[in-house]
């Protein structure tokens, strides 16, 4: 992820009549902020800003001096609004939620709900190696739920990771960050290029030809996070797997029992062929809930006996 | 190559056509292409537009030699259609993508090679039979495939019209490819959208092609299609080729034209270019996509 070269917002800076109180992440195209409106409601505030030109130094207000600079930054904004438009068009509770979106500072703001609680990643990297299988499973039962509304919508993620998993504090997963969503889908050669997260992105991704993404390119991507959530890291690339398929089986770094069945849906989901693949969110949110031949291994049983409530103390 | 090409596209009974259909040819190649947009979506007629203008952008980019590989060429060809029509959807901020049926079919080296998504159809006539046809992406045409609907059933069928097949759908278009077929002196190939085979069943074309040529027999199919969709006629669209006697001095050749030279004819509106340049972003355009999202966020309930 490049690095946000741009100034963000001060804290105590109202805009729009949200009080920003601090970043939260900040990102390719945008910095997130923590914000509260007059009644204190706190929300997540998503500021148009590519990192990669140089638009604010100072000050709030965004200035562009150049003609190029400005198409280019223009054109990403229409990725920015395809976001928009696809947040607002779904209303679920595994989808974050756009509450408002405006122009600003020769900017737009998009303004989301603030869910408590963390990422994924984060529960990865301070917790790796407990995820129990009964977790894994639980989680993205739920996701799927928001990804088949996501598809139902007609639209795809594109990039699904652990770091776009919020987990709530009360445990439900949380599908955010849309920015991918379309921008592959437009042809032009800018400076702002399509975006995708090596080890995550479906390899018909990285061959940047639009007709062949769809449901299962999200999929190839869940394959991937649940790849992460056991073995600690993300499995090989994809374009990189296409030359030389090296992925390191995911049986052979788990720390803990799981299920043939579990291993061999991950599998599935990292098919480099995408018609191998289970092909909707529906179809793999079935082979989630089947149950697994239960095995009468003691640390098995210990494991899904584990309070969920240590995954989230912090 | 001796040919004779007879085009037409008529409104029927409906507030705008958006069916498109054109042809193109060098000396040694032609491009027959049809593209029915869908009604129930935004902005058929784009769909269309583009569908026809893009494969015709392509033909003339590619074949100004034969083509090596024709059945390759058409795929790709209707899969970048399908692909430009994505692009001005993103492109033009459109809520919903437009969509469109699509035939294309080549000639060279006195062989017919076509393609197909969605329920536009091609025919091959020979000697009053119908000896090729293109078998439709429709939901009724499983039907009947089932078993469970009889064609003249499937006439009237509510879902008549659903096809699971098209440019510029979520899904890239589901797109068969037709024989490789050896044309014959007096063959036609004919390609037309439902507004035209609905009406005329291909055994009645047939029967008259026997008697006259798509010249003379064809503007009154056309008419007749209209009429009898009695006031509620779709849009009829057709393009048919005959394939004459390669030695009659009475019928063009296409040998009379120059290299790199193409003759071509649609009822494309031309007003948007084939993958045309980036358009630029103004401030109206800004205003108006927070507009629209500042509407969906209020019409879906939270």
């Amino acid at each position: 992820m490049p690095q946000q070269a741009n100034q963000p917002l001060p804290a105590g800076y109202v805009l729009n009549g949200y009080r920003i109180e601090k970043p939260l992440s900040s990102g390719g195209f945008s910095i997130v902020y923590l914000a509260r409106d007059e009644t204190g409601t706190p929300f997540a505030i998503k500021e148009y800003l590519p990192s990669t030109l140089p638009l604010r130094a100072e000050g709030v207000e965004v200035k562009i001096e150049d003609e190029s600079t400005l198409a280019i930054f223009r054109h990403g904004l229409k990725c920015f609004f395809e976001e928009g438009r696809a947040l607002a068009l779904i209303s679920h509770p595994n989808v974050v939620r756009v509450e408002n979106f405006f122009r600003a500072n020769e900017t737009c703001y998009m303004v989301m709900q603030y869910v408590r609680g963390r990422t994924l990643q984060f529960h990865i990297q301070r917790h790796r190696h407990e995820f129990s299988e009964a977790f894994i499973r639980r989680l993205f039962i739920h996701l799927m739920n928001g990804l088949r509304e996501v598809h139902a919508s007609k639209l795809l993620h594109l990039d699904i990771k652990p770091a776009n998993i919020f987990v709530s504090m009360d445990g439900r997963p949380v599908l955010l960050d849309f920015g991918a969503a379309r921008i592959t889908l437009s042809e032009e050669g800018t400076k702002l290029k399509p975006m995708y997260t090596a080890g995550f992105a479906a390899p018909e991704h990285y061959r940047f030809k639009p007709e062949e993404l769809g449901p299962w390119s999200d999929i190839y991507s869940v394959g991937a996070t649940i790849y992460t959530c056991i073995a600690g890291t993300p499995p090989q690339a994809a374009d990189a797997r296409e030359q030389n398929d090296g992925i390191i089986p995911l049986r052979t770094l788990a720390r803990q029992d799981y299920s043939k069945e579990l291993f061999d849906l991950v599998d599935a989901c990292l098919e480099l062929d995408r018609m191998k693949r289970p092909q909707t969110a529906f179809e793999l949110q079935k082979l989630f809930m089947e149950e697994p031949a239960v095995e009468e291994k003691k640390g098995f049983l210990e494991t899904i006996n584990k309070p969920l409530s240590k995954l989230f103390s912090r | 190559m001796r040919f004779t090409i007879f085009q037409d596209s008529r409104v029927g009974d409906r507030e705008t056509n958006e069916d498109r259909v054109g042809y193109s040819y060098s000396r040694d190649v032609l491009l027959l292409a049809i593209a029915d947009g869908m009604g129930g979506h935004a902005q058929g007629e784009v769909a269309a537009e583009i569908a026809v203008a893009e494969i015709t952008r392509r033909f003339q980019q590619e074949a100004r030699n034969k083509l090596k590989r024709p059945f390759d060429f058409l795929v790709s060809a209707i899969q970048s259609a399908h692909r430009a029509i994505v692009s001005h959807a993103v492109e033009r901020n459109l809520l919903e993508c437009p969509r469109t049926t699509c035939v294309a079919c080549i000639v060279q080296n006195g062989r017919v090679f076509w393609a197909h998504a969605g329920d536009s159809r091609l025919y091959v006539l020979r000697r009053g039979e119908l000896i090729a046809a293109t078998h439709d992406h429709s939901k009724v045409q499983q039907l009947i495939d089932a078993g469970a609907l009889t064609p003249e059933a499937a006439a009237k069928h509510p879902d008549r019209n659903k096809i699971f097949s098209c440019l510029g759908g979520v899904v890239p278009p589901i797109i068969d490819v037709g024989q490789d077929l050896a044309l014959e002196v007096g063959d036609t190939v004919m390609l037309s959208t439902d507004g035209f085979w609905a009406q005329i069943p291909a055994s009645i074309i047939g029967t008259m092609l026997r008697k006259q040529g798509i010249m003379e027999l064809m503007p009154g199919l056309v008419g007749e299609a209209h009429r009898r969709a009695r006031g509620e006629s779709d849009n009829v669209s057709v393009v048919a080729m005959t394939w004459e006697n390669q030695e009659d001095p009475n019928i063009a050749d296409t040998a009379s034209l120059d290299d790199e030279e193409f003759a071509s004819s649609s009822n494309t509106t031309q007003q948007l270019g084939p993958a045309g340049p980036v358009d630029d972003v103004t401030d109206e355009d800004i205003e108006r996509a927070i507009e629209e999202i500042q509407n969906a966020i209020r019409k879906v309930p939270r």
